[in-house]
């Protein structure tokens, strides 16, 4: 016994001086190869002379500290060093003179982890988020550079950022007062959003055309509830005529939308437009009262609120086959191969089983409105620690020049894509180094999310071809709908909205309940529960948005 | 003459000291290293603590960063002025309440019973069976509960339903919502818990028992009057601890188990803070709050040592 | 001793009620098991109740066979040894003096450790403290920043307490120092409390990620195993991360769900049964009289 105890204390004497006598910190991850001799310190807080620059490389090197998602795939290879990393570097090294250094940081515990980084100074010199009251609450603290002067003194420089992203992109979040922008956008390629999905076998099975109207629809719905031992046999009783998630704004937003009056205009769109569901538009409760009607009926999934972000009970019903209809991301039953919904089903249910595309749901212009997303995508800004602004935007212009992303997206012929006959690019899944850890690399292609060949026309076939084990058919009708009628509202840019601050969960929180109770309460007590919860909605801060929405839209734009 | 006593009085207590150091000093060796670890990895973050009165900013150090509005105090009265932070302080101290009077004496009297059971091998099966629960997180708990009481595909429905009767709505009415939450944590946590009172358990003088015995006491006198009392110190301590977290709020259970039909008891102080102060980004607020709920458990603690040591219980210090 | 009948049926009566007690708690287990060896169609059907459907070793083979996980087993085992050994020791040295009733600033000590069970203000101070200290990305900032619970430390106290006093007074009549009284005496009578605090150190430091997750965020090498697996469910079900950009990726999310279960079970099960043996009926206690 002594000696097991003098053996621990010995441990932990050790163990003390271990912790004591380490070596000096590295910031950056330990395993860089430095290409190019490391001749000297960066400059301090002064942005870089332009006299250092000789077409557009640097006199002296300099380096910079980019952020790159890690996801921890399986199987996938380091995020801050692997092939597409060397091809970064060496392209920034060799046309720049500008070596980079990759910082992972976890996908999921981002904001966390950027956070601490942050509070230690030690964060990246270029960030990547896709919360923009992140960065304004950043700025208010002094945390972040303001781009606006860098943009107007380096823009010659920087063609190739403003022929991917324009002045749209980068001028987006430009405040109207001060002129200052925290952050600029990149560009999302392909902007359709929602679809509504229905089986065609089931429609084939009962003789049911396509619907066109929401009278369609719903007869549609109960088709499949009043016919269910016909699709389902022995699982009859698990047939979900429609499902919804707990996020009712996103999996009946196409419906929901189509309540919305036609001639709503951009000024009640923006002023109304906080919450990116909707729930705040004109029209949306006789949308919510649909629902109510549905699921009185037993048409809707009825267990939909209890299963939160990240469970898979939904996707499962999908993928046995007992689902008729859903919305979802434009092409999602397609993603994922053959474990994806497509592949399951044809997999577990027979190859007639799939879902298509419709478009059901017109509004009272008969127009078939849905929302799209707008052209941007996720914002990339520099904390206040970033001492290469210069490099830094070098390095975002290297980054979106068409020959570097173009091979950053589709890798090398013959390892993750092959040449089709009529020229259209076909992803292959690669393994090992060469591995894409996000689709598309879209982690190092931070201006851009979304495959751009640069012949618009091109890159539409290639998209069709990126479904592994899925007919092109699906993917043109899906892509199709989803842009028909299609419209992003609006943006106008009003400089810091204060009564948003910090806001979003919140709010987004209220809305979800408030859309959960409304359709799950008995038809009689539908407007009772609509209006205490829309009130606690606006009492909890949505009125105040409004209210400073509407004034700051009448100060810059009537 | 005076002086001379006083100098004599003072060598003595010199002496004194230097004896009771020459006879104490390993224990204040000892000592070093646990309070050198409090210090430094305890009391020096702790000063980040006054950000609950200060504009908090991410690239100022606490003390630099400037006072907050209303002395200091803007995020306290912006959480109290919030309907949402009362809902959650009533639902914690509901919740907490719960938990306490069903969830405490449930180990002990577990505990007490896996000592009854005489055979050693069933005894120790169960044992180990019990606190399997306790390694399962939050998710896959509610994951499981999720498959036993959905009021239309879970398995205790479907068998309610079979035999005749109405489904109960385990999960989605705020009342029964309240005590699933509570059997739920109990059952997660009751065979982790009895381990310790095991280990108190065997700490008993087992000449106790065959005193007793001799007495002619029955099994339940044995408990009463040799069990409970060898227990008793550990209970107190335990209680004392717990009534000391009566303003605690995990995370993970609330968050797991809740949806949005039963918000109004489901929102306790930790989803408030994570949808207010962490996602909302507001540090000050989230360390306001967890000042405040530190300030009532130390009340609580407080008084609760008090109380015990009344009853001539040795307290927790 | 003959047992009466009363006696005997109060035994079946308690070994029903833990009969009871067993299937509350081991149906679950072995549903999440099952789950954990069934295949992706038969989870996708929720068909998967006590017995695994499909029988497929796949989410375990995924673990088992990569190297990067093997190693994080192998490491967060070692970790695990050396955090509850050090766990240990600083928890005795610290409970075992504040047990001397006359020591003096032991008022003073108790306040000062017990307040900061209740104050912290969160992982930032935290980890620019740790940055200070160039303990991120190293080993022992596993092992270090929560080696002692206060919890803990007034448990193994409390147990301390219950150790008659006359012991140590023999003890320092016969000129016996306070370390050797703790060696020679306290220790030996308080295996119990010693294996159950073994017990919690060792889980906690098992199972527990997310200070990995901030401080150790560089090295991936040295992540415990619960991180990994926590990064692989997220890959798989994350929808924000679907909203935002458009995508999942696929993967056993529900068998590896139940696979992360078993890996934080199994060697906890593996280790208790061998623990048991110091939660014998305090004989050593029994040598103790008058």
């Amino acid at each position: 016994m002594r000696k097991t105890l003098s053996f621990l204390i010995i441990c932990v004497m050790l163990l003390s001086l271990l912790a004591a006598c380490s070596p000096a910190p590295t910031g950056a991850p330990s395993s860089e190869p430095t290409k190019a001799p490391d001749s000297s310190k960066p400059t301090t807080s002064a942005p870089a002379d332009d006299s250092e620059i000789v077409d557009g490389r640097f006199v002296k090197t300099r380096k910079i500290t980019v952020e790159v998602y890690d996801r921890s795939n399986d199987g996938g290879s380091k995020p801050e060093d692997n092939f597409y990393t060397d091809f970064i570097k060496e392209g920034m090294l060799r046309d720049h003179n500008v070596e980079v250094t990759f910082v992972p940081v976890p996908r999921w515990t981002e904001t966390d982890v950027l956070n601490n980084l942050l509070a230690a100074g030690d964060a990246p010199d270029i960030c990547v988020t896709y919360s923009y009251p992140t960065i304004q609450a950043y700025a208010n603290m002094g945390g972040v550079i303001d781009l606006a002067p860098l943009l107007e003194k380096y823009k010659p420089m920087l063609t190739n950022l403003w022929d991917l992203l324009g002045d749209n992109n980068i001028y987006y979040n430009q405040d109207p007062t001060t002129g200052a922008v925290w952050a600029i956008e990149a560009i999302r390629a392909q902007i359709p959003r929602i679809n509504t999905f229905v089986r065609e076998d089931w429609l084939k099975k009962l003789n049911i055309p396509e619907p066109k109207t929401l009278e369609e629809f719903e007869n549609m719905l109960y088709a499949f509830k009043n016919n269910a031992a016909t699709l389902l046999g022995a699982d009859a009783d698990k047939i979900v005529p429609f499902s919804l998630s707990f996020d009712v704004g996103w999996t009946a937003s196409n419906l929901l939308i189509s309540f919305v009056p036609d001639a709503t205009t951009d000024e009640e769109f923006f002023i109304y437009g906080f919450d990116d569901r909707g729930l705040t538009w004109p029209g949306i409760k006789e949308g919510v009262r649909k629902l109510n009607e549905w699921y009185n009926a037993g048409l809707i999934w009825k267990d939909f609120y209890l299963y939160k972000e990240g469970d898979t009970t939904e996707a499962n019903m999908m993928k046995a086959g007992y689902v008729g209809s859903m919305m979802q991301n434009w092409d999602n039953p397609y993603r994922d191969g053959d474990q994806g919904i497509h592949g399951t089903l044809q997999k577990m249910v027979g190859p007639e089983a799939a879902y298509i595309a419709i478009d059901p749901f017109p509004n009272d212009a008969g127009k078939y409105k849905k929302l799209t997303y707008s052209s941007i995508d996720r914002k990339v800004f520099f904390p206040s620690t970033n001492k290469e602004p210069l490099a830094s935007l070098l390095y975002l212009d290297w980054i979106s020049t068409l020959e570097n992303r173009r091979f950053l997206q589709i890798g090398e012929e013959g390892v993750t894509h092959e040449v089709m006959p009529d020229g259209a690019i076909k992803t292959i899944a690669a393994t090992g180094d060469k591995i894409m850890n996000s689709v598309n690399n879209l982690d190092y292609t931070i201006t851009i999310n979304g495959l751009d060949l640069g012949d618009p026309d091109l890159t539409t076939r290639s998209l069709a071809l990126g479904y592994a084990g899925v007919d092109a058919r699906f993917i043109q009708k899906a892509f199709n709908t989803a842009m028909n009628d299609g419209f992003a509202p609006k943006n106008f840019n009003v400089g810091e909205i204060k009564s948003e601050a910090g806001m979003g969960q919140v709010l987004k929180e209220k809305r979800d309940i408030l859309f959960a109770q409304a359709i799950t309460c008995k038809p009689e007590e539908f407007d009772a529960v609509w209006e205490a919860g829309y009130k606690e909605y606006l009492n909890a801060g949505g009125q105040a948005i409004i209210d400073e929405r509407k004034a700051l839209y009448e100060k810059y734009y009537k | 003459m005076l002086t001379a006593q006083s100098n004599l009085i003072k060598m003595k207590k010199w002496e004194k000291n230097i004896t009771y150091l020459k006879r104490y000093w390993t224990l204040y060796l000892l000592l070093l290293f646990p309070v050198a670890y409090f210090i430094i990895f305890k009391y020096i973050p702790m000063t980040y603590i006054q950000i609950a009165f200060k504009k908090y900013s991410i690239v100022q150090s606490p003390w630099e960063m400037p006072l907050a509005d209303n002395h200091g105090f803007e995020f306290f009265i912006k959480a109290f002025s919030n309907r949402d932070f009362l809902l959650a302080l009533r639902n914690t101290i509901m919740l907490n309440f719960l938990d306490l009077i069903v969830g405490f004496p449930a180990p002990i009297i577990l505990a007490i019973l896996l000592n009854e059971l005489p055979y050693k091998k069933f005894k120790r099966f169960t044992q180990t069976v019990a606190y399997m629960p306790h390694f399962l997180s939050w998710i896959i708990i509610s994951g499981l509960a999720k498959q036993l009481f959905t009021p239309t595909t879970g398995l205790v429905n479907i068998v309610l339903n079979r035999l005749g009767f109405e489904p109960i709505p385990f999960l989605n009415d705020p009342v029964h919502w309240v005590w699933t939450y509570v059997f739920l944590g109990v059952w997660q946590s009751v065979g982790w818990n009895t381990i310790v009172y095991l280990a108190a358990i065997t700490g008993i003088n087992p000449e106790l028992y065959e005193a007793a015995e001799i007495d002619g006491a029955g099994r339940f006198r044995k408990i009463w009057h040799v069990t409970l009392p060898g227990l008793r110190p550990t209970i107190i301590t335990l209680l004392i601890l717990s009534l000391g977290r009566i303003l605690g709020s995990e995370f993970d259970r609330p968050y797991a188990l809740s949806n949005n039909l039963v918000t109004e008891v489901s929102n306790v102080i930790s989803t408030y803070v994570y949808a207010y102060g962490i996602k909302g980004l507001q540090f000050s607020l989230t360390t306001a709050v967890g000042i405040f709920q530190s300030v009532v458990c130390v009340i609580f603690l407080f008084a609760a040592n008090a109380l015990a040591k009344k009853f001539g219980e040795r307290g927790i210090w | 001793m003959v047992k009466s009948n009363s006696s005997k049926i109060g035994d079946l009566i308690v070994a029903f009620l833990c009969f009871l007690l067993i299937l509350a708690c081991l149906l679950p287990m072995l549903n999440v098991l099952a789950r954990s060896l069934s295949s992706t169609e038969a989870l996708i059907r929720n068909e998967v109740l006590l017995w695994p459907k499909g029988l497929n070793f796949d989410s375990y083979k995924m673990v088992l066979e990569d190297p990067k996980y093997t190693w994080s087993l192998a490491w967060t085992a070692i970790i695990t040894v050396i955090g509850t050994c050090l766990s240990m020791v600083m928890t005795i040295i610290c409970a075992y003096p504040l047990t001397y009733d006359n020591l003096k600033g032991k008022r003073f000590i108790n306040a000062m450790i017990l307040f900061t069970m209740y104050f912290n203000a969160g992982t930032i101070p935290l980890y620019l403290l740790l940055k200070d200290l160039n303990l991120l990305n190293k080993p022992a900032v596993l092992v270090i920043p929560y080696c002692l619970s206060v919890f803990n430390m007034i448990i193994m106290r409390s147990f301390f307490y219950g150790i008659p006093e006359s012991l140590r007074e023999s003890a320092e009549i016969d000129g016996a120092g306070p370390i050797r009284i703790l060696i020679s005496i306290y220790l030996p009578l308080s295996t119990p409390v010693l294996a159950t605090l073994s017990l919690f150190y060792a889980v906690g430091r098992w199972n527990g990620f997310s200070d990995a997750l901030m401080f150790m965020n560089n090295k991936r090498e040295y992540w415990p195993i619960q991180l990994l697996l926590y990064n692989i469910l997220n890959n798989v079900t994350s929808i924000e991360v679907a909203t935002q950009e458009g995508f999942t990726k696929p993967g056993l999310a529900d068998s590896i769900k139940a696979a992360t279960v078993m890996f934080a079970t199994v060697p906890i099960l593996l280790v208790y049964p061998w623990l048991q043996k110091y939660f014998i009926t305090g004989v050593t206690l029994g040598s103790i009289k008058g």
